[in-house]
């Protein structure tokens, strides 16, 4: 704690943390304000907002799964090629030589899973507690766009291994795509990227997983986090029972 | 004053028009990109098997047409092994002489007209030419098949008990 | 650590000196509404669930190997073919209504709709006492939906026939 302290008043110290002291509350106001990870906090909130019978504490947990994933998902892409000839075996591959390999993949696909879960209590959980109520309206509509890509990238992933499982549900799910009046065949070609599953779908769904969506949710959570922490002092508890 | 204020509306006209038209190429490029690529193979004409090796009370799948090819009042025809429902491979079941697909349960008899199940409509077909003896599919141009519901156009009832272990 | 009301660790109040302030009164009872700092009072607490979190996963991930089936084969389509737990009750849906209902308006319908919830719904009270309409539909919805999930998830075995899933178990995860 000493030594802390000592490293925070410091010449150096003082350039990085900037509010150095932690005095009054005043000054670890300052010090929060000036901390990078911590911005994405209100610097106060109401006590009762901070019990587990309020949150539930899922909002943390979607946010610890994603990344979860995102590390398990970065060790996985050393050792995976996203090609019909290479898929499968890869996974074997990763499951039987890679060290860890086994290991990360079920940790990749257990956060995968509990991360839909989570959303989805998530969003009850909201709904319950009123909070999509006015003004935070679009920060429900953003939750609502969050869920889906959450989705998304679930579905995208199920593909990557290549096996049966995999197949099957791609193909079902592109199929379903080309009922959409109109437009449904347009979809599921530009979806599958041919007449049937095959190495276009693979590398699309690889490049949707690995890449696009993954960035279009970090934005998203960015965002609905700043909302949330605006609109954090709101709840007056006029309301309580 | 008034020449400051046509410059000020051309300017912005003109860099309206200007997102605009990068917005609408890189749509245009993006869409163009993503459609799908041809198949080599599968798509156009694909020679099959000889024309007496087609059963009368059966069939027998054509991998490279995706298709299965029988025999109806000694005619060759060839049906999509494709579910019209949501597209998986609907196999062939020899002790009920009808296709039953897997995925949610659709059943379809030998021409792969609808019998029951989800699917809106019968399995498509593919037109046929017999080239030297040879069964030739054009996989090119598929026929859809007709809605649930329409008359079957064989007599062939279901003959014997259905391969769904699990189903009622 | 100093805050101006005294700092509660398990129940118990942990006194310090604080410069410029009295030292802490009586005990006084936790007011609710009353604003205190996010560090450390819910940073602590996020702390705390996120190693829950991630315990969970790790654990999980020691006992329960990922599923590899047989390299995918176009040729052969599996019996029954499963869609993830969470498409399950799409699937489902699937079996009975046209791809154009199930597959198509009833996603797009439940989008729409959460979207629009907090535009229809414009009553301003928060306990559920107060929103009943409100409370009543979307209850139902979940329950429809969970139990379509359940029926598509355990119940459906081949051909999406009929099975009870403690003779026979085809959920896949």
């Amino acid at each position: 704690m000493k030594v802390m302290e000592r490293v925070r008043e410091s010449t150096v110290g003082r350039s990085i943390w900037r509010a150095p002291d932690r005095a009054t509350e005043r000054d670890r106001a300052a010090g929060h304000w000036a901390n990078f990870f911590l911005h994405i906090y209100p610097v106060k909130m109401r006590r009762k907002e901070m019990t587990f019978r309020y949150t539930w504490f899922l909002g943390v947990a979607s946010v610890v799964l994603f990344g979860s994933l995102v590390v398990s998902g970065i060790y996985l892409m050393f050792f995976y090629v996203p090609s019909p000839a290479s898929a499968y075996g890869n996974i074997q591959n990763i499951q039987t030589q890679v060290a860890f390999g086994q290991y990360m993949r079920n940790v990749h696909r257990w956060s995968a899973h509990l991360m839909v879960l989570v959303v989805a209590a998530h969003m009850a959980r909201v709904f319950y507690r009123g909070s999509y109520k006015s003004p935070k309206e679009f920060n429900w509509v953003i939750g609502v766009i969050l869920l889906v890509l959450t989705l998304l990238l679930s579905f995208t992933g199920y593909l990557l291994p290549w096996d049966q499982l995999a197949y099957w549900a791609v193909t079902v799910g592109a199929s379903m795509a080309g009922f959409v009046p109109l437009l449904g065949e347009t979809i599921k070609g530009i979806l599958i990227g041919g007449d049937t599953v095959g190495s276009a779908t693979l590398l699309r769904f690889y490049v949707l997983h690995v890449a696009v969506l993954p960035t279009a949710v970090v934005i998203l959570i960015t965002i609905h986090l700043w909302r949330w922490r605006k609109d954090a002092m709101l709840d007056t508890g006029a309301d309580d029972e | 004053m008034s020449e400051e204020i046509e410059r000020r509306e051309f300017l912005k006209k003109g860099w309206m028009a200007g997102a605009g038209l990068i917005g609408v190429a890189g749509i245009w490029t993006t869409w163009d990109v993503l459609q799908p690529g041809e198949s080599a193979g599968f798509g156009g004409e694909v020679r099959t098997i000889p024309e007496e090796a087609v059963p009368q009370d059966g069939v027998v799948a054509v991998p490279a047409a995706r298709a299965y090819l029988t025999s109806i009042d000694g005619e060759v025809v060839a049906v999509s092994e494709t579910c019209p429902h949501l597209g998986c491979r609907v196999p062939w079941c020899e002790s009920s002489g009808q296709f039953e697909c897997p995925c949610h349960g659709s059943i379809f008899n030998r021409k792969g007209e609808a019998r029951e199940g989800p699917t809106p409509r019968g399995m498509s077909r593919y037109p046929v030419q017999i080239i030297d003896g040879l069964v030739i599919v054009n996989t090119g141009e598929p026929e859809e098949g007709e809605p649930m519901g329409t008359a079957e156009t064989i007599d062939e009832p279901k003959r014997g008990p259905s391969c769904a272990e699990g189903s009622h | 650590m100093s805050d101006r009301e005294p700092v509660v660790v398990d129940g118990k109040r942990v006194l310090g000196v604080v410069p410029g302030t009295p030292p802490g009164g009586e005990r006084k009872v936790l007011d609710e509404q009353e604003p205190v700092m996010v560090w450390p009072h819910l940073l602590v607490r996020h702390g705390v669930a996120a190693l829950v979190v991630l315990v969970v996963v790790l654990l999980l991930a020691l006992f329960f190997n990922a599923p590899l089936r047989e390299i995918a084969n176009p040729m052969d389509t599996p019996n029954p073919e499963k869609a993830p737990w969470y498409f399950a009750a799409l699937q489902e849906l699937l079996a009975h209504f046209h791809p154009m209902v199930a597959g198509v308006l009833v996603p797009t319908g439940i989008i729409i709709g959460l979207v629009a919830l907090p535009y229809i719904d414009r009553n301003p009270r928060l306990s559920p006492r107060f929103r009943k309409v409100a409370v009543a539909t979307f209850t139902v919805f979940m329950v429809v939906w969970i139990v379509l999930t359940l029926i598509g998830f355990m119940f459906r075995g081949p051909n999406w026939g009929w099975v009870w899933p403690w003779q026979d178990w085809y959920g896949e995860l």
